[in-house]
């Protein structure tokens, strides 16, 4: 199989990076109708099968789940999750003929396998469902032309699409028809209904397609999401220890820092977080974080190059080939860190503090943020795509290393994130070495404010703030915000 | 404040509290109190919603400060730990993960992955920490009926077994001073009685008791008495805790006077339905008919699966895709979404009180109810925000409408979500003990509400254990024991629980 974008024409890779509309209310008025007394078979039962199983029945719609047949006769945890709420489950000979829609909830990795065994299975004009369009771009998987190919993918773990649904309320989703698989038109209907089926269709949708998907969803888990925010965590970690602040306190401090400070932005963007900060520290944050950029910009852009020209891929389709002898070697040597192993001490750390003693973490993620931004729309992608897979993210794996720190972070993320994020890690050490020599504790471990008067320049500020503000990815973000105002605060501290 | 901990002399009063003053916002809540907790002393406290009797407890234990003196002297000479330990009315539990953002249809769902801990690895958890004896907290578990529960997960528990959790807890830790906030909220006529047993004997072995409660039927050892008005008034008796001065009913909004609009004549129907976590079976061969306009007790212990069925009627849980549900004349799984519904029903319990999204204001609290999510900021047409409007008004909340819901009291809330759920004038109204923590005029207010809403020919299912506080339109009952229908009858006189019903508590 080649590289589905490889094979484009130059015009038609911008033409398929480009496809990015943020669609209205208006437009999901057909509810689940397209989709109603049609028969839907997920592939697969984990954590996002499982839910959004349980949102499309509640919509109103047929569910029932083929899982392979080892894991039926097993009874594995697929087959319990399914069984035990009352979901019809049979093997894919059993039940993919039957299926009008089938949709492949299994891990990327397993997707060749599971969709070679059953596209003989499917009926004639079938539909498709993909969540994530790895398979397709970058497999370059052939899907037999009478199928229809379709996908839609919730920005948030499975968990959360369950609650805000039953909350009357939904996550943000993005949508997508493969161009080469819609023999009959109805791709982009059966995609709005079954978003309408999980709850997405409340919560803001983009309408994208398979190649613009793959290509920002793999920059931004590499780069700002799971790669910075590790590599911000050590170094922030070791330099605390390095210069003698309290091992529990540190830990403490990395652990539900980046929560508490994606927090603020996932309300008000880099500006409302960095709007967190008084006037010295933000004017400081402004200044290491314009460093920060200049640093690892040519990083930032390698990542990107690597994922558009399909080297990324490839090479971890070969470590995959070859039994993950890389993967599993960087994930044991994240669970050796000196953080990983310092337990969060029994300090009670206020909300505030969080912002004012850890000032670098702050630079850090607005650094991240917009240079996976900027890196985004500079290689075709769109505004509303590079939002998505940057800023909005960045809360949602913040919480994930609150709740479990960064080894159980790259556990719970795909495999596909999870390998990225190494290869960021480890070239992004020894980028940052000369600028760490030059970090002490005000940045990062007591209060930057400590000892100043609190005054400053006043054009300075005032042009600090325009600089902040009028960045794209503000003001795209404060459009796609607007419709995700109610999404609810998760906290744990 | 001034806060002073002493360790010796045991003519000290146990609390002693000098001119205690605290304002909410502009409000003077406690005015210049003084308070004396002598050893022996078990005090029983009451006073109206919003009185502060929480806010007390939690400045006495220190989980609040305000303006004032508090002395707390412990008997160094006893082998009771030298603690104070208040008791919360609401419980909050976090998972695993340490965190506490579940939802409420949460518990109704397998997962075969464990969220939270069971109760057996939570007590355990609390004995460790607290150097305690197992052997002790098992007799307990036994005598409060709860050995059910060990292997279960905190999500799993209603919030009757959540609040005995709470009280093992409490009674296992034995402190000096233990505080209680709304004990009996949720408990069944038995256990109230066991518990009242279990606070006497720990007052014997010299913990100091401080009840908060608007029930009569207090533990023996409970000696002295008084109301929350800004500062104390001592009483003679339980009885005189109780409040006087019901509130006028107002004239009830024109839109709920039409009839709801019904479009089957069967409401609920169930045919031998078996709901099953796993090995353990929670409901069994459950037959059972709602039609239109009648009005439906349920009753049952703690556990017996009360909520679990109302849960099927609700939409809320996985297992009610199933073979003999009929919901509105329809089969259940024959197309339609929960959305529609809920837009039928109208449902407050005290779980569904507890997942609630609290950051949302009285109006926009009540607002969402028409399209039955979470408190959501909306924008309403004219028509239905006048709706909101008169609903308010009739529920005396205009003054607090803008207030964010988690900052009232429970009353308070509770009356907000009252008019939440019939704000859309549904067929069938579900209250779930929808007095729960609420005082006896409260209680009283409320019901005759119910009474009225439900003269338009609503349908009312309603669970309640207290057989004082029962609203009066009720006339059918069906009893649930440990998953089956044990009694389905006709009730005339709703006021008191038949014998036998007692009997089996």
């Amino acid at each position: 199989m080649a590289n589905y974008f490889n094979t484009l024409p130059l015009r038609e890779q911008l033409n398929q990076l480009g496809v990015c509309e943020f669609m209205e209310n208006s437009e999901f008025a057909d509810g689940v109708n397209a989709l109603k007394g049609k028969k839907i078979v997920i592939v697969g039962c984990g954590a996002q099968g499982l839910n959004q199983g349980l949102n499309l029945r509640d919509s109103g719609l047929d569910v029932s789940y083929a899982l392979r047949k080892e894991a039926i006769e097993g009874k594995r945890d697929s087959w319990k999750n399914a069984t035990s709420n009352n979901f019809k489950v049979g093997t894919y000979e059993e039940l993919i003929p039957t299926a009008d829609l089938v949709v492949n909830l299994t891990p990327d990795k397993q997707h060749t396998a599971v969709v070679n065994a059953i596209m003989p299975f499917m009926k004639q004009g079938s539909t498709l469902l993909y969540s994530h369009g790895f398979n397709i771009v970058e497999e370059g998987m052939q899907i037999r032309k009478d199928i229809t190919v379709i996908m839609v993918a919730p920005k948030s773990p499975g968990s959360e699409v369950r609650s805000e649904y039953l909350r009357g309320f939904g996550v943000p989703t993005l949508i997508a028809v493969h161009p080469e698989n819609d023999p009959e038109g109805k791709g982009l209907a059966q995609a709005k209904a079954y978003c309408v089926g999980t709850g997405g269709h409340r919560a803001g949708v983009l309408r994208s397609s398979f190649v613009a998907e793959v290509k920002s969803d793999l920059m931004g888990e590499q780069t700002i999401l799971c790669g910075l925010l590790q590599t911000g965590s050590i170094l922030s970690f070791d330099k605390m220890i390095e210069k003698g602040i309290d091992p529990g306190y540190a830990s403490k401090l990395v652990q539900y820092g980046v929560e508490v400070i994606t927090e603020a932005l996932k309300h008000g963007g880099v500006s409302g977080m960095m709007d967190r900060l008084s006037n010295p520290a933000k004017i400081k944050a402004f200044k290491i974080s314009e460093e920060l950029k200049d640093i690892m910009r040519p990083l930032f852009q390698k990542h990107q190059d690597d994922i558009m020209s399909g080297e990324f891929s490839k090479t971890m389709m070969e470590d995959w080939a070859n039994g993950d002898a890389n993967l599993l070697k960087w994930r044991a040597e994240t669970g050796e860190t000196a953080f990983e192993k310092t337990p969060a001490g029994d300090v009670k750390i206020g909300e505030q503090e969080y912002f004012d003693n850890y000032l670098l973490m702050v630079a850090f993620i607005r650094a991240g943020v917009e240079l996976a931004f900027e890196t985004m729309v500079e290689a075709g992608i769109k505004a509303e795509s590079a939002y998505y897979e940057s800023l909005h993210e960045t809360p949602l794996i913040a919480n994930t290393i609150a709740r479990k720190k960064l080894f159980e972070m790259n556990r719970v993320i795909s495999d596909t994130a999870e390998y990225g994020c190494y290869l960021f890690d480890q070239a992004c050490k020894p980028l940052l070495a000369d600028f760490m020599k030059t970090v002490d504790t005000d940045l990062v471990g007591k209060n930057y404010n400590e000892g100043k008067d609190g005054s400053v320049d006043n054009a300075e500020l005032v042009a600090i703030n325009e600089v902040l503000r009028e960045h794209p990815v503000e003001i795209v973000g404060r459009k796609l915000r607007k419709a995700m105002t109610a999404m609810k605060a998760i906290k744990t501290v | 404040m001034e806060r002073g901990f002493r360790g010796e002399a045991m003519k000290q009063p146990v609390v002693h509290i000098r001119h205690l003053n605290l304002k909410y916002k502009n409000n003077v809540v406690l005015k210049d109190l003084n308070w004396t907790i002598n050893r022996g002393d078990n005090w029983l406290l009451n006073g109206i919603s919003g009185s502060g009797k929480t806010s007390l407890a939690k400045i006495i234990a220190g989980q609040q400060s305000a303006v004032g003196e508090i002395d707390i002297n412990f008997d160094t000479t006893s082998k009771l730990p030298a603690r104070v330990l208040y008791v919360e009315s609401w419980y909050q539990f976090k998972n695993l993960e340490g965190v506490a953002n579940f939802y409420y249809q949460q518990r109704y769902t397998n997962l075969q992955f464990k969220e939270t801990l069971t109760v057996k690895a939570e007590l355990k958890l609390f004995g460790k920490e607290n150097n305690l004896d197992f052997t002790e907290a098992e007799v307990l578990i036994d005598a409060l009926g709860y050995s059910g529960q060990r292997d279960s997960q905190l999500i799993e528990l209603s919030s009757g077994e959540h609040k005995k959790l709470q009280l093992i807890k409490a009674l296992w830790l034995k402190p000096q001073l233990l505080i209680i906030d709304q004990p009996y909220t949720g408990l069944d006529v038995n256990s109230r009685k066991v518990l009242n047993r279990l606070l006497d004997e720990a007052a014997a072995e010299g913990v100091t008791l401080i009840l908060i409660s608007n029930d009569e039927h207090a533990p023996s050892a409970i000696n002295r008495f008084a109301l929350l008005e800004g500062t104390l008034v001592e009483v003679a008796s339980a009885e005189e805790l109780q409040l006087e001065a019901d509130q006028p009913l107002r004239e009830i909004p024109g839109f709920l006077k039409v009839p709801p609009n019904y479009s089957s004549d069967h409401i609920v129907k169930m045919v031998n339905i078996n709901i099953s976590y796993g090995e353990k079976q929670v409901l069994k061969n459950i037959n059972w008919e709602v039609n239109k306009g009648e009005k439906w007790l349920l009753q049952g212990h703690n556990g017996s699966g009360k909520s679990t069925l109302l849960s099927l009627l609700n939409g809320d849980h996985p297992q009610a895709y199933t073979d003999g549900l009929y919901l509105f004349g329809k089969p259940r799984g024959s197309g339609e979404s929960i959305w529609d519904i809920k837009q039928r029903i109208g449902l407050i319990s005290p779980e569904f009180h507890w997942y609630f999204d609290s950051s949302s204001t009285v109006w926009q609290s009540i607002a969402s109810g028409l399209y039955d999510n979470f408190g959501l900021t909306l924008e309403l047409p004219y028509s239905k925000a006048q709706k909101v409007d008169e609903l308010v008004a009739y529920f005396g909340l205009t003054d607090i409408k803008n207030e964010i819901l988690g900052t009232l009291p429970l009353g308070k809330q509770r009356l907000t979500l009252l008019a939440r759920t019939i704000i859309k004038d549904p067929e069938l109204l579900i209250l779930d003990e929808p007095c729960q923590g609420l005082d006896q005029q409260q209680t009283r207010y409320f019901n005759q509400l119910v009474d009225e809403l439900c003269s338009n020919g609503m349908t009312l299912i309603y669970v309640g254990h207290y057989e004082s506080a029962l609203p009066d339109t009720l006339e059918k009952r069906i009893v649930l024991e440990k998953g089956t229908v044990k009694i389905i009858e006709d009730i005339n006189v709703p006021e008191t629980e038949p014998a036998d019903f007692q009997q089996v508590n």
